[in-house]
C-alpha cells in the first residue's frame, strides 16, 4: 500500500514538473524568435513542388536585422496580413461589382429595339466614366469623407470630416468634407479601397436609370444628369446611410434600433437608382406608340432575349461581390459571416426567379423569359439591405416576395401610372428596393456580430419578428426619405435639366431609332430593320426642337 | 400642380423625419412614418404624375 501511494506521489510529481516545463514563457515584444524550421536557400533552391518550405518565418520581413526575428516583427506581421486579407476580399469585390456594368449594359440593350442598340450601350457603358468623374471630384467627399475610421480598412482615419447640423437636441450628419479629388491626407491606403469600393456602387445606381428612359433619351442630357447624379442625388443618401450621417444615427441618438440599417444597398443603390428612375419615366414620357389613345398600353419587344438573361447571369455573378464584399473585409470582425450573405444572396435570387415565373404562367399562361429575369433581379435587390442579418429561410421568404412584388409593380406602373420602363427598372430596384429596407426591419434575427456593434449601437442588429420594432420605425424613416426627399431632389434636378436642356429626342430620330442620329453608327450595320408603324402621336416639346 | 405635388413630397418626409422629434413612443413614431409615407406617394402617385399625365402624348 505505502509503495503504491509513493509511486503515485512520484508519478504526480513528475508530472507536474513535465507539465510546468511544457507551459511557454511570456514573450516580451523585443524577444529574438528563431524558427528551426525555416528553409534554407539551398531547399528553396531546389523547388517546393509541395508548398512545404514556402511561406515560412524566413519570410516575416525583420524590424532590424541585428535583433533577428522579434515578437514585434510577427505581430506587425500578423496585423498587415489581417488588413491585407481585408483589402485583398474588398478589391476583388469591387471588380465583380464593377462587371455588372457589363450585365446592366446588355439586359437594357436586349431589351431595346435593334435600333438603339448602340445608343443604348453607350450609355450603360459611359455611366461609368461620367459616374466616375463626378464621384472623383465631389461625390466620394460628401458621402465618405465623415464616415470616420473603418477597422476592417486599417483605418481610413483621415475621412473624419462630416458637416453637421443641431436638431431636436442631436447632432444630425448631412455630408461629408474629406476626399476631394482624393487629395491631401485621403491619399491614403485605405482611402483608395473604400473609394473603388464605394465608386463601383455608385455606378450600379445610375445605369438603374438609363434603363428605364432608354429610346428616347438625348445621350447629352443622358451625361448632364448622370453627372448631377454621380455629384449629389447618390451621395447625399448614402451619406446619410453609410458615411455616418442622421439615418445611420437613427439608433445611437433616439434609440431606434441600429439606426437606418442597409447592409449592402437595397435603398442606398437600388431604391435612389428606382426612384430617379421613376422622376425620370414621368418627366420624359413615353416612347412613341407605347399607349393607344385610350391609354392601353402596347408591347414593345426588345431585340435580344439571350442578351438579357446572359446579363441578368453576370448581374447575379457580380451580386457575389455587391453583398459578400460589404463587410469590407473576410477577417476578424465578424466577417467569416461572408459565407451567410452569399448563401443568403443566390436563395433570393433563385426564390425571385421561382416565384414570378409560377406567378406569370398562372396569370398569363406562359412564363415569361423577360419577367423571370426581372424577377431574378428582384430578389437580388431585395435581399441586398437584409443580406448581412439574416437567415436563409427569410431569405428565401423575402426573395419569394420580391419576386411576386415585381410584375405587380411593372402592371401598376404600365397601366395605373401610365408611365413607360423599357426594361422594368422602377420595380425592379425601386419597388423590391424598398422592399428589401423594409424587410429588414421585419426578418433580421439579432445572430450577426460585425465587431460587437452596427452603426455604434452594441448588439446584433434584430427585426421586429425578432422583438425590436424601433429597427423597423428607423428602416421605414429610411423609405420616407427615398420616397420623399431623394425622389424629390432627383425630379428637381432633372426638371431642371429638361427646362435647360431637354431631356428627349425629336419624334424623327426616336422613330429612326437614336443610333445613326445621337452616335453616327447602327449598333448592327448589316441589320435589315424593320419600319415602324405610322406615327401616331407627336410629344409636343419634342416636336418643337 | 407638378410644384404643388413636388411640395406634397417633400411635406411627406419631414412628417416622417418630425416623428423622431415629436415622439418617444415607437408606436406614435411608427404611425407618424406610416402617415409621412403616404403623404409622399399621395404627391408623386396623385398629383406629380396626373399633372404630368395631362399633357401625355397618347391623349392628343
Amino acid at each position: 500500500m505505502r509503495r503504491g501511494i509513493l509511486a503515485f506521489v512520484l508519478v504526480w510529481c513528475f508530472g507536474s514538473v513535465a507539465a510546468w516545463a511544457q507551459t511557454p514563457a511570456p514573450i516580451s515584444a523585443g524577444t529574438t524568435i528563431t524558427d528551426a524550421a525555416a528553409a534554407k536557400p539551398e531547399d528553396k533552391a531546389a523547388g517546393d513542388p509541395a508548398g512545404t518550405v514556402t511561406g515560412t518565418a524566413a519570410d516575416i520581413p525583420l524590424g532590424d536585422a541585428k535583433k533577428g526575428l522579434t515578437l514585434q516583427d510577427v505581430v506587425g506581421a500578423v496585423g498587415q496580413n489581417l488588413i491585407a486579407t481585408n483589402f485583398v476580399w474588398t478589391l476583388i469585390a469591387g471588380f465583380l461589382v464593377m462587371f455588372m456594368q457589363a450585365g446592366f449594359a446588355i439586359v437594357e440593350t436586349g431589351l431595346a429595339r435593334a435600333k438603339n442598340a448602340n445608343h443604348t450601350m453607350m450609355m450603360n457603358f459611359m455611366v461609368y466614366g461620367v459616374g466616375m468623374l463626378a464621384y472623383w471630384l465631389i461625390g466620394f467627399a460628401i458621402q465618405m469623407g465623415g464616415v470616420g475610421a473603418v477597422a476592417n480598412l486599417g483605418g481610413t482615419a483621415p475621412l473624419n470630416s462630416e458637416f453637421t447640423i443641431q436638431l431636436f437636441g442631436k447632432s444630425w450628419g448631412l455630408f461629408g468634407q474629406k476626399g476631394v479629388m482624393l487629395g491631401g491626407a485621403t491619399y491614403d491606403v485605405g482611402v483608395m479601397v473604400m473609394f473603388l469600393f464605394q465608386m463601383v456602387f455608385m455606378d450600379t445606381a445610375l445605369t438603374i436609370v438609363t434603363g428605364t428612359a432608354a429610346e428616347r433619351w438625348r445621350y447629352s442630357a443622358f451625361i448632364i444628369s448622370s453627372f448631377v447624379m454621380g455629384a449629389f442625388t447618390y451621395p447625399i443618401f448614402a451619406n446619410w446611410a453609410w458615411g455616418g450621417g442622421w439615418l445611420a444615427t437613427l439608433g445611437s441618438s433616439y434609440g431606434l434600433g441600429h439606426g437606418y440599417a442597409d447592409f449592402a444597398g437595397s435603398g442606398v443603390v437600388h431604391s435612389v437608382g428606382g426612384v430617379t428612375a421613376l422622376a425620370m419615366a414621368i418627366i420624359i414620357g413615353p416612347r412613341i406608340g407605347k399607349f393607344n389613345r385610350d391609354g392601353s398600353p402596347n408591347a414593345i419587344l426588345g431585340h435580344d432575349m439571350t442578351l438579357v438573361l446572359l446579363g441578368c447571369f453576370i448581374l447575379a455573378f457580380g451580386w457575389f461581390g455587391f453583398n459578400p464584399g460589404s463587410t469590407l473585409g473576410a477577417a476578424a470582425n465578424g466577417n467569416l459571416r461572408i459565407s451567410s450573405v452569399a448563401v443568403n444572396t443566390m436563395l433570393a435570387g433563385m426564390a425571385g426567379s421561382f416565384s414570378t415565373m409560377y406567378y406569370m404562367w398562372i396569370r398569363y399562361g406562359k412564363p415569361d423569359a423577360s419577367m423571370i429575369g426581372n424577377g431574378f433581379l428582384a430578389g437580388l435587390v431585395a435581399i441586398t439591405a437584409p443580406s448581412g442579418f439574416v437567415n436563409p429561410l427569410a431569405s428565401v421568404i423575402i426573395g419569394l416576395i420580391a419576386g411576386i412584388l415585381c410584375p405587380l409593380s411593372c402592371e401598376f406602373v404600365e397601366r395605373v401610372l401610365k408611365l413607360d420602363d423599357v426594361v422594368g427598372a422602377i420595380s425592379v430596384h425601386g419597388t423590391n428596393g424598398i422592399w428589401g429596407v423594409i424587410s429588414l426591419g421585419l426578418f433580421a434575427d439579432g445572430r450577426s456580430n460585425y465587431g460587437g456593434a452596427w452603426n455604434g449601437v452594441p448588439g446584433s442588429v434584430t427585426g421586429l419578428f425578432y422583438g425590436d420594432a424601433g429597427q423597423l420605425v428607423a428602416q421605414l424613416i429610411g423609405v420616407a426619405t427615398l420616397i420623399g426627399f431623394v425622389f424629390t431632389f432627383s425630379f428637381a434636378l432633372n426638371m431642371v435639366i429638361e427646362a435647360l436642356w431637354g431631356h428627349r429626342v425629336a419624334p424623327k430620330v426616336e422613330l429612326e431609332g437614336l443610333d445613326i442620329p445621337e452616335m453616327g453608327s447602327l449598333g448592327y450595320p448589316e441589320f435589315v430593320l424593320k419600319p415602324e408603324p405610322p406615327l401616331v402621336t407627336v410629344p409636343a416639346a419634342a416636336a418643337a426642337r | 400642380m407638378a410644384f404643388l405635388g413636388l411640395a406634397v413630397t417633400l411635406v411627406g418626409f419631414l412628417v416622417a423625419v418630425s416623428s423622431i422629434g415629436v415622439a418617444s413612443s415607437n408606436g406614435i413614431r411608427l404611425v407618424l412614418v406610416l402617415v409621412g409615407i403616404a403623404i409622399s406617394l399621395g404627391g408623386i402617385l396623385g398629383i406629380l404624375n396626373p399633372a404630368y399625365q395631362q399633357h401625355a402624348v397618347w391623349k392628343r
